[in-house]
């Protein structure tokens, strides 16, 4: 292979202590461009139909794409994909991969894939072609920046770190990995399926260089992309305010009192990481690392009164390492059945950062009711039943969506993010895909302008933006597909999806990036008909699971005052809308919608038989 | 040899390892952060970034930071 990909597969059975590495066979490269795709294509390999997700047997798959750790901006990203034990579908988990990604690639590989069970804690430590399985006893229960700074200790120079957490060990089913500390990976439980492996910790170095096929047209493409981005209007503030630039939660003096320094990804020019320090009171000297201030002060969108208490509950949930909207959820429901009566004597005061640091450390444990609370709404609801049921928020594949009635973000217009936490098959998440739906509202007229940089053929483009007598329309059935597109895109080639970063990518430009540094001819049509290859393998290993629509359904709670509102007329949505959306999305993709599969047709446009 | 110094801006960097990379590149034709003759390492919230010995001096790194980390001033020696 010329140029951005490294070449080669890591394989690791942990339960016969077992490394090997072969060969990327480069049409599998190229049928499904990298990263995100290919994870999905080896994922179809490994992962046995009906596998228990906290079984030795559910594979882990990790893929860096062969933009990732060039200098292209934002190409930091990886991703993996796995049978995910809260929603009991295979889903892909997403990071923006800080250091992980590079030295991954610069180790020499493209993909890890791991196996089996240790028989005791370990760690990986991937140094070029040295692959070693070390004893994990000490790191074991410590927090996710504690077991991140014992292995920095242990090596000069630098390193990338995916670790979990106590929840993680403890199979929490919303603990996520965490990568150098900042970034999050894998809601739904990706912690939970590394803890059941006994894998605490991946530590990878690598000094192997990552190379460019065509070196004159990578450069000029380059510089010109640079430069648009060095002239955005924007730009500074988005280094200086990060996320907090799009949800200002807090004043920006009351940031700049604890901002301590900003972090990116590597090659990343916006740089969305936050480190903290409380400047006062009682958590004065506190130092929090996250993938965002934003998430470090989500309690205040759960009553919390003080902003450092926000800092000190979240500082503490990433070190156990769970999802914060899914352990406020979760107490929420508690909380309910308390008040209710059907738990008896527990008191749950989500606003109160003594009483929410117990439960997170009861949950993170499995402690008395914890280890209830620890299985999630799944495990709520058989414990405590239809009562559970009653109080439960809207759920999507037992988890709780970021957006909607009774979520933590106030944000009740229904796009492609919101209609794609059904039809992800992994179940919510944050991931826009970069449509403009996502979060603020864009007058449609801007539309036009965002698709064709998806790479949204024109003939679709009249078919999302459909025009009437009485007022423009939008199709968020048919946009979803297109985001989807975009996002196999993204994610394939390694490129963060966030929008800070993806609004300076077009998919033209992504088919020539690919082009440049991989050396695989591609145009805009080669590499939509792969991204939509990826997308259909994504469905079809669910498919093979035995996942249906009867995984699709519409939370009551959507379409019930105060409900979700039609994102354009911004009147209360109906489930026969919603429904029209997901049969839009259907016919778009090319699946039918009765069975729920892909048609015969799509599989063989992508020629995908053999794997249907 | 026309030369610059570099000027580091410690608190303004975010570990995002662009200059790394451009050295790298530059000088090794791949992109590997640890060839590069710019080292940023991170330790607590602080950040240290030195040069090698090998480092000539040549301003890439400045030009490839976001972030006013890296300042490159002219050499007075080479007017
Ligand atoms: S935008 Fe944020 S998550 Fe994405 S690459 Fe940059 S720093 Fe990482
Ligand atoms: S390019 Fe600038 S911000 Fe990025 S690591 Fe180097 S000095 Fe720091
Ligand atoms: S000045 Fe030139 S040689 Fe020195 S570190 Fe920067 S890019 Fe490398």
């Amino acid at each position: 292979m010329q140029g951005g990909f490294a070449g080669r597969i890591l394989h690791v059975d942990l339960s016969r202590r077992k490394v090997g590495t072969w060969p990327l066979a480069s049409n599998l490269a190229e049928s499904f461009i990298g990263g995100l795709g290919l994870s999905f294509r080896l994922a179809h390999d490994y992962i046995t139909p009906g596998t228990d997700p906290l079984a030795p047997e559910n594979p882990v798959v990790i893929g860096a794409g062969p933009l990732v750790g060039t200098d292209l901006p934002s190409t930091s990203r990886i991703y993996a994909v796995t049978k995910l034990p809260t929603s009991g579908t295979i889903g892909w988990c997403g990071a923006g991969g800080v250091t992980f990604g590079c030295l991954f690639k610069n180790a020499g590989y493209d993909h890890l894939i791991i196996e089996g069970r240790a028989d005791r804690p370990v760690y990986l430590n991937i140094v070029d072609d040295r692959v070693e399985i070390l004893d994990a006893q000490k790191l074991w229960g410590k927090g996710v920046s504690e077991t991140c700074e014992t292995l920095w200790d242990e090596v000069s120079g630098p390193a990338g770190v995916l670790a979990i957490g106590p929840a993680g060990e403890n199979r929490v089913s919303f603990s996520l990995a965490y990568i150098d500390r900042s970034a999050t990976m894998g809601r739904g439980g990706f912690g939970a399926v590394l803890g059941a492996k006994n894998l605490k910790a991946i530590m990878v170095r690598g000094t192997k260089g990552v190379g460019v096929a065509d070196r004159k047209t990578y450069k000029r493409l380059k510089t010109d992309f640079l430069q648009t981005i060095q002239s955005y209007p924007y730009l500074k503030e988005w280094q200086d305010m990060g996320m907090l630039k799009a949800f200002p939660m807090v004043p920006p003096e009351t940031y700049k009192k604890i901002k301590k320094r900003r972090l990116a990804c590597i090659s990343c020019p916006v740089g969305c990481k936050d480190v903290v320090e409380i400047a006062d009171g009682p958590h004065k000297g506190l130092v929090a690392y996250s993938s965002s201030a934003i998430n470090l002060l989500t309690p205040l969108m759960y009553g919390f009164k003080d902003y450092r208490d926000a800092v000190k509950l979240i500082a503490e949930l990433d070190e156990y390492g769970m999802d914060m909207f899914e352990f406020f959820g979760v107490a929420a429901l508690a909380a309910k059945l308390g008040e209710h009566g059907s738990i008896q004597g527990i008191n749950i005061a989500l606003d109160d950062l003594n009483a929410m640091m117990e439960w997170a450390e009861k949950i993170s444990f499995r402690k008395g009711l914890g280890d209830v609370m620890a299985d999630g709404f799944s495990g709520m609801i058989n414990a405590y039943g239809d009562a559970a049921k009653t109080y439960a928020p809207a759920l999507v594949k037992n988890m709780h969506p970021y957006t909607g009635p009774g979520s933590a973000l106030p944000w009740d217009l229904f796009g492609t993010m919101e209609l794609g936490q059904i039809l992800d098959l992994r179940g919510p998440h944050v991931g826009s895909g970069g449509s403009p739906t996502y979060f603020a509202k864009r007058p449609l007229e801007v539309f036009p302008k965002h698709l064709k940089r998806m790479g949204v053929p024109e003939a679709a483009i009249s078919r999302i933006l459909p025009e009437s007598d009485e007022s423009k329309q939008l199709n968020v059935g048919i946009l979803l597909k297109y985001s989807h597109q975009w996002f196999s895109i993204l994610g394939s080639l390694g490129v963060c999806a966030r929008g800070q970063i993806n609004r300076f990518y077009n998919a033209g430009l992504c088919a020539d990036f690919y082009k440049a540094v991989t050396g695989i001819p591609t145009d805009l049509d080669e590499l939509s008909l792969r991204a939509d290859r990826v997308w259909n393998l994504y469905k079809l290993l669910n498919v093979r699971e035995g996942v249906d629509r009867s995984r699709e359904s519409i939370p009551d709670q959507w379409v019930q005052a105060p409900g979700f509102k039609e994102y354009v007329s911004e009147t209360p949505i109906s489930r026969d809308e919603i429904l029209r959306m997901i049969k839009d999305y259907y016919r778009e993709q090319g699946w039918d919608f009765e069975t729920g599969y892909p048609s015969p047709e799509t599989l063989s446009r992508l020629g995908l038989e053999s794997l249907g | 040899m026309a030369g610059y110094d570099i000027i580091t801006l410690e608190e303004n960097c975010t570990g995002c390892l662009r200059c790394q990379l451009a050295c790298s590149y530059l000088y090794t034709g791949l992109f590997n952060p640890s060839a590069a003759r710019i080292q940023v390492r991170f330790s607590g919230t602080g950040c240290a970034i030195d040069f090698t010995d090998e480092c000539n001096h040549c301003g890439v790194c400045a030009d490839s930071c976001f972030y006013d980390a890296l300042k490159k001033v002219k050499r007075e020696d080479d007017e």
